[in-house]
């Protein structure tokens, strides 16, 4: 048994063959702003989560226009097939793919086990940053926030509804003890709990030690088995600030096939803030 | 507010360099880290070697005060820790190498971003302000213990 899209999922051996492949680009997504600088796979360019993917005065993502400007000047064109890897077992990877599928990019792939797997497998990293010749990307016309992306209105009429909610957050945050990650500072979050309704199972069910994911079998039993989740359901999942949900959005987007899963990526730090949201904790 | 003068030397290099300047400094700054690991045979008067929950692996802080009274600090840092902190560690070392323990307890963490520069200074780098918490931390300990020898 195999995944869903097997497709999507690269080895370290898929991207070292295809370092020099004119159709595609690399793409280096970490939490460790300076963590690209230090070391990538050669051929990678570096897209930042909060700098390139953010807009930088509203909470939101960038425009349809500045995404174009972003592909561009990374030599990426809508035919590129764009492969992401990163540190903290593509957290923040996952994110930019979820974010390039907003802006309709749908030749995407990700390197299975990120940044953590190449430097273990003790694959050449270089300093050199590539030396790129813009492309012409043309300016999406649309964003698929009504596809992938769930709000809080869209959230909170799930909850009511009692339509399948993920919470991908770590046990400690799902039950209120905590606001934020094991091992993470706190960054403002006025009440703890979880959605009404919503089912936990951390994100880091779904992978390996190595950061690889689990196998389909494996995978098929957690979200299927020990959740429920059906192929048809409306789903959405949530974490923090939207990375480790886009993890999951991942697994059960392309590793498992679920149709119809979005990414709540206003998340604890909207819902937890917000005056009057209901809040659950056990 | 005037710094020690090694730690304001560091803060004037770094305000004289662009963004990219400033980002490959610190990416030379972090590849020193391992320097200031302690070395074989090396004692220390302090040894703070602890993971802390909020933190991703453990900082390990080791103190020497010299013969002039000044702090000499060694510090290990776990695999785990990130480029940013690695960097400042190095950082910090180098410039308050000499200072007097009260002085370390007394700098303002001001100087952070004067170093990292604007675009650096974001969500989740606090951990750079958590290395100098910790030297703050170990010369209390030492400057507690001196006190009370001195009113036994």
């Amino acid at each position: 048994m195999s995944y869903f899209n097997a497709e999507v999922l690269v080895d370290c051996d898929w991207v070292e063959k295809h370092q020099n492949d004119l159709s595609v680009r690399i793409v280096e997504s970490n939490e460790d702003v300076l963590l690209y600088d230090t070391g990538h796979i050669a051929g990678a360019v570096h897209i930042d989560w909060r700098r390139d993917l953010q807009d930088q005065l509203v909470r939101d993502y960038v425009s349809p226009e500045l995404f174009a400007q972003l592909c561009s000047r990374n030599g990426i064109t809508p035919e590129t097939t764009v492969v992401f890897y990163g540190d903290k077992s593509n957290w923040w990877s996952t994110y930019a793919l979820w974010a390039f599928r907003l802006y309709g990019h749908t030749k995407v792939k990700l390197l299975n086990g990120g940044r953590a797997k190449w430097v273990a497998e003790k694959r050449a990293t270089t300093r050199e940053v590539p030396s790129l010749t813009a492309t012409a990307y043309p300016i999406p016309a649309k964003r698929f926030d009504d596809e992938i992306r769930a709000f809080y209105e869209d959230t909170l009429a799930h909850s009511k509804a009692a339509k399948p909610l993920v919470d991908v957050r770590s046990p400690s945050e799902f039950s209120g003890e905590t606001t934020h990650m094991p091992e993470y500072p706190q960054e403002g979050v006025l009440r703890g709990g979880h959605i009404p309704g919503a089912k936990s199972m951390p994100w880091k069910t779904a992978t390996n030690e190595d950061a690889t994911f689990k196998s389909v079998e494996e995978l098929v039993k957690i979200y299927e088995g020990q959740l429920g989740l059906k192929k048809e359901d409306d789903i959405i999942a949530y974490c923090r600030i939207g990375e480790r949900s886009s993890h999951t959005w991942f697994v059960l987007t392309y590793l498992l096939g679920f149709k119809n899963v979005r990414n709540y990526d206003g998340s604890w730090t909207e819902w937890g803030n917000r005056v009057r949201s209901p809040i659950e904790r056990s | 507010m005037s710094y020690p003068p090694k730690l304001q030397a560091i803060i004037g290099l770094f305000e004289s360099l662009p963004e990219q300047g400033k980002r490959e400094n610190l990416i030379a700054y972090c590849d020193n880290a391992k320097r200031v690991e302690p070395k074989e045979g090396e004692t220390f008067d302090i040894e703070d070697i602890r993971k802390d929950e909020e933190c991703t692996d453990e900082v390990a802080v080791f103190l020497k005060i010299t013969p002039e009274g000044g702090v000499s600090f060694r510090m290990r840092l776990g695999p785990q820790v990130q480029t940013l902190t690695k960097a400042m560690t190095a950082i910090l070392c180098k410039g308050l190498e000499g200072c007097a323990p009260q002085a370390v307890l007394d700098l303002p963490s001001d100087f952070v971003p004067r170093i990292v520069g604007a675009e650096l200074v974001r969500l989740r780098s606090q951990t750079t302000y958590y290395i100098l918490t910790r030297m703050k931390q170990i010369c209390k300990v030492w400057l507690d213990r001196k006190r009370a020898a001195e009113c036994t």
